[in-house]
């Protein structure tokens, strides 16, 4: 105890884990009110947490969102709290944080199409096309860790989001949706990369599992580009036949 | 074009530079949720269903608590998007609190405290890790994050392991390492500040 009345700095790194017991947690909270450096230190190493958190990133039963979504709608939600300890430090002490929210949503689209990834996986496994999937991967992760890589995601007009994540270095982008209609056998969802000249075929979006695709790269991106999706018949056309379900500005 | 969706470019963030909108989405759908947008709760819900489920399972194991709890912490989340403060730190990490709270308050509660079996506690942390490795095959930044993980001392790991994946207090790791409460606390908090670094976080 002697040395916790001494240092409780020392205390962040297991209060950033949860790792303190309530009346430990109590105590340090309180230290941290007054204590400016402690804060900046906490959150850092929460963030830290976090990544901990998104690489044990593992994909729900399907059911579970329509459950979510259907008690989120029938759920009213609370007012602002009054916090009568107001953060530290005060906001307009606020250390700028905008280049390191960039990061962490990178990564967790990076956890989100990591599970894409998985389910990929598990659908080539049984197909036995393992060795492209894993090429793909890598193409993937090249995509991603491009420096000039940005995520968007969009709803569709019809239901459901796409997300994708571009870089305008590597011409290319990883495309993945959630939540879709399913589509009868005789159609399929195709991907162009859409300009005022001219549409690009991109690809047809695998068939769904669990209500998501499995990512989709595409090659040979330019500047202005749109990534649209529209509905055409199985197999797919050469230029989209119908009004797209979707378009994407892939501006940087 | 006709019927296309176009929200997110009619509600810009006040003050926000739209070139990086797409870049702060969560932290900006956050909001929208809080003014009750549900078609904005289905977007952050896409995002992070995943990582919410992932990390409880971790932490609770059993797959039908797991939902149960995932659930909860999601509906949590719209229920208390007002209360979100992004001062505190970026939306996803404040849902992976939550998630990492509801997880913990779970598997500490006194049936379940009862139901461990606190001799198998350090195997079963050594296998999550095995786990992460598994899983990383087929991953991107969990790659990062267990070359990381791997470059800590055995203590550092193990500890950070227990806590965080385990769900134990750190005075709880002390017993099931059989080291003095000072050397694991001290061992947390400069794993995670390795880890910090190895990651790049808040450079």
């Amino acid at each position: 105890m002697k040395l916790l009345r001494n240092n409780p700095h020392a205390l962040s790194g297991a209060y950033a884990l949860d790792a303190l017991d309530n009346t430990e947690r109590e105590r340090f909270e309180h230290h941290l009110q007054g204590c400016q450096l402690c804060a900046r230190d906490v959150r850092d190493l929460r963030e830290t947490a976090t990544r901990l958190a998104l690489a044990a990133a593992e994909l729900p039963p399907p059911r579970l969102r329509e459950r979510v979504l259907g008690a989120a709608a029938r759920t009213s939600q609370n007012p602002p709290a009054i916090d009568p300890h107001p953060a530290v430090p005060p906001r307009h002490a606020r250390i700028p944080r905008t280049t390191r929210i960039p990061r962490l949503a990178g990564v967790v689209a990076a956890a989100a199409l990591a599970v894409a990834v998985v389910l990929g996986f598990k659908q080539a496994a049984t197909q036995g096309r393992l060795d492209r999937v894993q090429a793909q991967e890598q193409a993937i992760d090249a995509v991603l860790n491009a420096p000039d890589a940005r995520i968007v995601t969009h709803r569709a007009t019809v239901g459901g989001t796409a997300t994708v994540v571009f870089s305008g270095v590597s011409h290319k982008m990883i495309f993945t949706t959630a939540g879709l209609p399913p589509l009868p056998a005789s159609k399929v969802y195709e991907l162009w990369l859409m300009a005022p000249q001219s549409n690009r075929r991109a690809g047809l979006l695998p068939a769904p599992s669990g209500g998501r695709t499995a990512p989709l790269l595409a090659s040979g991106l330019t500047a202005g580009d749109k990534a649209g999706v529209t509905v055409e018949p199985a197999g797919g056309t050469s230029q989209p036949t119908t009004t797209p379900i979707l378009e994407i500005p892939l501006a940087g | 074009m006709d019927g296309m969706d176009t929200r997110d470019k009619r509600v810009p963030e006040p003050g926000a530079d739209p070139g990086e909108s797409d870049e702060r989405n969560l932290d900006w759908l956050l909001a929208h949720v809080a003014r009750g947008d549900q078609n904005a709760f289905e977007q952050v819900y896409d995002r992070l269903a995943g990582p919410v489920y992932g990390l409880i399972r971790k932490v609770l194991r059993d797959p039908a608590q797991s939902e149960e709890v995932a659930q909860e912490v999601l509906l949590e989340v719209w229920r208390n998007a007002s209360r979100f403060d992004p001062a505190k730190g970026g939306a996803i990490t404040w849902v992976m609190m939550i998630a990492h709270r509801r997880a913990i308050d779970r598997v500490r509660s006194a049936s379940a405290e009862a139901q461990r079996d606190q001799r198998s506690a350090v195997a079963e942390a050594a296998a999550s890790l095995d786990e992460v490795a598994e899983a990383v095959e087929a991953s991107l930044d969990r790659e990062r994050v267990r070359r990381c993980l791997n470059s800590l001392t055995d203590l550092q790991r193990e500890s950070i392991t227990l806590a965080y994946y385990g769900g134990y207090t750190y005075r709880q790791v002390a017993g099931l390492l059989n080291a003095a409460l000072g050397t694991i606390k001290t061992r947390i908090r400069d794993g995670l500040i390795r880890m910090r670094d190895c990651l790049g976080v808040g450079a």
